[in-house]
């Protein structure tokens, strides 16, 4: 349980106010409070429950719609876009960005397919490398012990041929590779290494949550905690001494005289009574829309853009990773659906001189069952009787279906705004613009040659390409408050301190500066583990801690296999 | 924790022509000689009926549930119908359409007179432009998905026991239920020869 802003007590003042429960938030939140600080952690949403969530699942006539088990209370709106729109994110265009996030305990990774996954080197610096984007304000060894932090925490299973060199080893061993995804790899052998995904997924029991027994509902819910997500971090952080408000929308930051130091976060309850409450530092976490959002929606009479914004660069460079994809049928029984729902990509296109040229990218294998999805379709095409049983079976056991995961570069011109449309607690919504831009229209060409490759490495037939104006869009918000050296181009500094108030910090994938091909979280987790690190060197007054084995010895070489 | 299974509801098929009559699939209680029992065979119209051999003994829980129940075993080509789930199914597509019982009987009708092709039906419908055309969509996605109604109104009425978790189950589990211990999707699947 968590005490919930209902009950209308405000909190006492703490050390460090956080603003948002999501995994991010709430881990950099725990480790603050493990060093004995007091932090108290505002979370808009409601406080949820494994149990109901599964109960909505099962429930609901939109399975394949992962946001259908979560709607959102009424005082912390999220975007809703199925059955019927809420236009709670605008769309300014001229491509659609329709995001999807969860504003609730926990956040959005209570429906992730738990993919962590850390940069490849080369990410960091796409600027001086390859001409494009721009440089990180700390390279990937600067990193590096983040990511094992993470990685243990998190509970992370894989094999070290993935591209991402480490000095440690895994905390467990690959999750055991579904019969589907191990054909494609030997099929793909010699032409494709196909390498298990490294993934916040339970190989064994670990910390007291059990291994993986293939519910293959991964997106949206784990129904037993073998996957890794928010709810468990902020249980976590609650465990160390964190204090969490659900239903607590905040809805502006307050600053003081000077207007270099926040004083106050305000919060509507859900029977919209404002309360204010105060703290020493403020770090913002609610995901790279709401955040952006908060700083904006906290304008004043000195800061008439929102806050952290002298530059306006505060909701820019909008980034997040398009999907193309190929679905066919295979000339073999391979049965999707058993086991985890995402085990298995080819990692080869993640980096490279022609990075120069066009968009890297991943190439992910779905082991998600086909079931619903043919069902569906057999319907509107009006079969039924025993050709319907035939056709079922004939798509449960053969379709397959590889996706791209598509780098996005970082353009000023992407980004979120407020609309001038207000939500249920009259504040205004946000607004994307965003678009495809030639370098990744160009990296899902190139993929295309591939996924054709690979059809015919497996005997596809039926193959049905998606359009090559249709990117669906894999929810990794990166960019809109982007950390970097030069307070002209970016929101806050390397440590993810913002470049114009002094205890104001943020953290969540809104700070990372490029997208590169992984999902963001693991890369977020890590940056604002190291973000915790600083701030408590600093009022320790000590420096950072050097990474473990740092000198002489070199980290292990994660080569391709 | 293992999710709680619903009862297993009774089956219409050749357990039913050993139950006793008072207990018979529309599961209420009632003596034989008071109770007058529809058999489907009955409703079907000789033409559905040779389409359904298997289907004609079986009780249906009202006149005004047969041809509800002819079209299902039509349509899903099943041999055995829950009977219970059937009788939800109805009560549902009653619910989100009020004419949906007059429309069924129109149907069983019209293939009968028509004498269509099953394999063909949508196909026929589509052609002629009948009223009727969406309604074998409505019983597909209530048997084989287990929903009734559309957008906001749609209502999941069977998950486990919808007909799509049955053809896959010698090979699948319906998602968010366990496939088994850790590990046990790394062999080969196992199909049934019969299932279908």
């Amino acid at each position: 349980m968590a005490d919930s802003a209902r009950a209308g007590k405000v909190p006492a003042p703490a050390d460090f106010v956080v603003v948002g429960a999501g995994i991010i938030g709430a881990l950099l939140a725990r480790k603050l409070a493990l060093a004995g600080a007091s932090v108290l952690m505002l979370e808009a949403g409601p406080y949820v429950t494994r149990g109901e969530i599964v109960a909505r699942f099962r429930n609901s006539p939109r399975r394949s719609d992962w946001v259908s088990p979560y709607p959102p209370a009424p005082w912390a709106p999220h975007p809703v876009y199925a059955p019927v729109a809420n236009d709670h994110l605008l769309q300014a265009g001229p491509y659609p960005y329709k995001a999807e996030y969860l504003r609730q305990y926990g956040g959005t990774t209570w429906h992730w397919a738990a993919h962590a996954w850390r940069n490849v080197p080369g990410d960091f610096r796409i600027r001086t490398l390859y001409g494009v984007g721009v440089d990180w304000p700390f390279d990937y060894d600067e990193l590096e012990q983040y990511y094992q932090e993470a990685e243990v925490l998190m509970g992370v299973s894989g094999a070290p041929n993935t591209g991402s060199p480490r000095r440690q080893p895994f905390p467990m061993p690959p999750v055991a590779e579904p019969w589907a995804m191990r054909r494609i790899r030997e099929r793909l052998q010699g032409v494709y290494p196909v390498v298990g995904n490294t993934t916040a997924r339970n190989s064994r029991g670990y910390d007291g949550r059990p291994a993986c027994v293939g519910n293959n509902s991964c997106q949206p819910i784990c129904p037993v905690n073998a996957q890794y997500h928010g709810g468990i971090a902020a249980d976590a952080a609650q465990a160390a001494g964190v204090k969490v408000l659900t239903d607590a929308n905040v809805y502006r930051l307050e600053h003081d005289a000077s207007g270099r130091r926040i004083v106050a976060a305000h919060y509507y309850d859900p029977d919209k009574r404002s309360h204010r409450v105060t703290g020493k530092t403020f770090i913002v976490a609610a995901n790279g829309i709401e955040s952006p959002r908060l700083l904006l929606l906290s304008a004043s009479d000195r800061f008439p853009r929102g806050l952290a914004n002298s530059r306006d660069m505060v909701g820019r460079h909008l980034m997040d990773h398009p999907s193309t994809s190929l679905t066919f049928d295979a000339d073999e029984p391979l049965w999707l659906g058993r086991g985890p729902q995402s085990p298995s990509s080819i990692n080869t296109m993640r980096d490279g001189d022609f990075r120069r040229a066009h968009a890297p990218y991943r190439l992910d294998f779905t082991n998600i069952s086909r079931v619903d999805g043919t069902s569906a379709a057999l319907i509107k095409e009006g079969i039924y009787g025993p050709e319907f049983a035939r056709r079922l079976r004939h798509s449960a056991a053969h379709e397959l279906n590889v996706k791209s995961v598509l780098e996005v570069l970082p353009h000023p011109d992407h980004r979120i705004t407020l609309s001038d449309q207000k939500d249920a607690l009259g504040l205004p919504r946000p607004m994307a613009h965003y678009s495809i831009d030639d370098y990744t229209r160009a990296g899902h060409q190139r993929a295309r040659q591939d996924f054709q490759r690979i059809a015919d490495l497996m005997g596809g037939s039926r193959l049905r390409f998606t359009g090559d104006d249709d990117f669906a869009n894999n929810q990794h918000i990166c960019g809109t408050l982007s950390m970097g050296t030069n307070p002209a181009t970016s929101v806050c500094d390397g440590y993810a301190r913002a470049h114009d108030h002094e205890n104001l910090f943020f953290a969540g994938t809104g700070v990372l500066p490029t997208a590169g091909t992984c999902n963001s979280t693991e890369n977020g987790v890590a940056v604002a583990l190291r973000t915790a690190a600083h701030i408590l060197a600093q009022q320790a007054g000590q420096p950072m801690p050097a990474p473990p084995g740092a000198g002489p010895q070199a980290p292990q070489k994660g080569g391709q296999s | 924790m293992p999710p709680t299974q619903p009862p297993r509801s009774r089956l219409i098929g050749s357990d039913v022509l050993s139950a006793s009559p008072s207990t018979a699939s529309c599961g209420r209680e009632a003596a034989p000689h008071t109770h007058r029992r529809h058999l489907l065979g009955a409703f079907a119209g000789a033409y559905v009926a040779s389409l359904i051999p298997w289907a004609l003994a079986q009780p249906v829980a009202s006149a005004e549930q047969a041809p509800f129940m002819a079209l299902s075993a039509l349509l899903t080509g099943r041999t055995a119908l829950d009977a219970e789930l059937g009788q939800r199914l109805h009560a549902a597509l009653v619910a989100a359409q009020p004419g949906f019982a007059a429309d069924a009987r129109a149907l069983l009708d019209w293939i009968n007179t028509r004498q269509v092709d099953p394999a063909r039906l949508q196909q026929a419908l589509d052609d002629a432009r009948s009223p009727l055309a969406p309604l074998p969509r409505l019983l597909a996605r209530a048997w084989f998905m287990g929903i009734v109604g559309e957008g906001a109104q749609a209502r999941v009425l069977a998950y486990e026991e919808a007909l799509n978790a049955q053809i896959v189950a010698d090979v699948l589990r319906p998602p968010s239920y366990a496939y088994g211990p850790y590990g046990s999707w790394v062999v080969p699947p196992k199909e049934e020869p019969s299932r279908g």
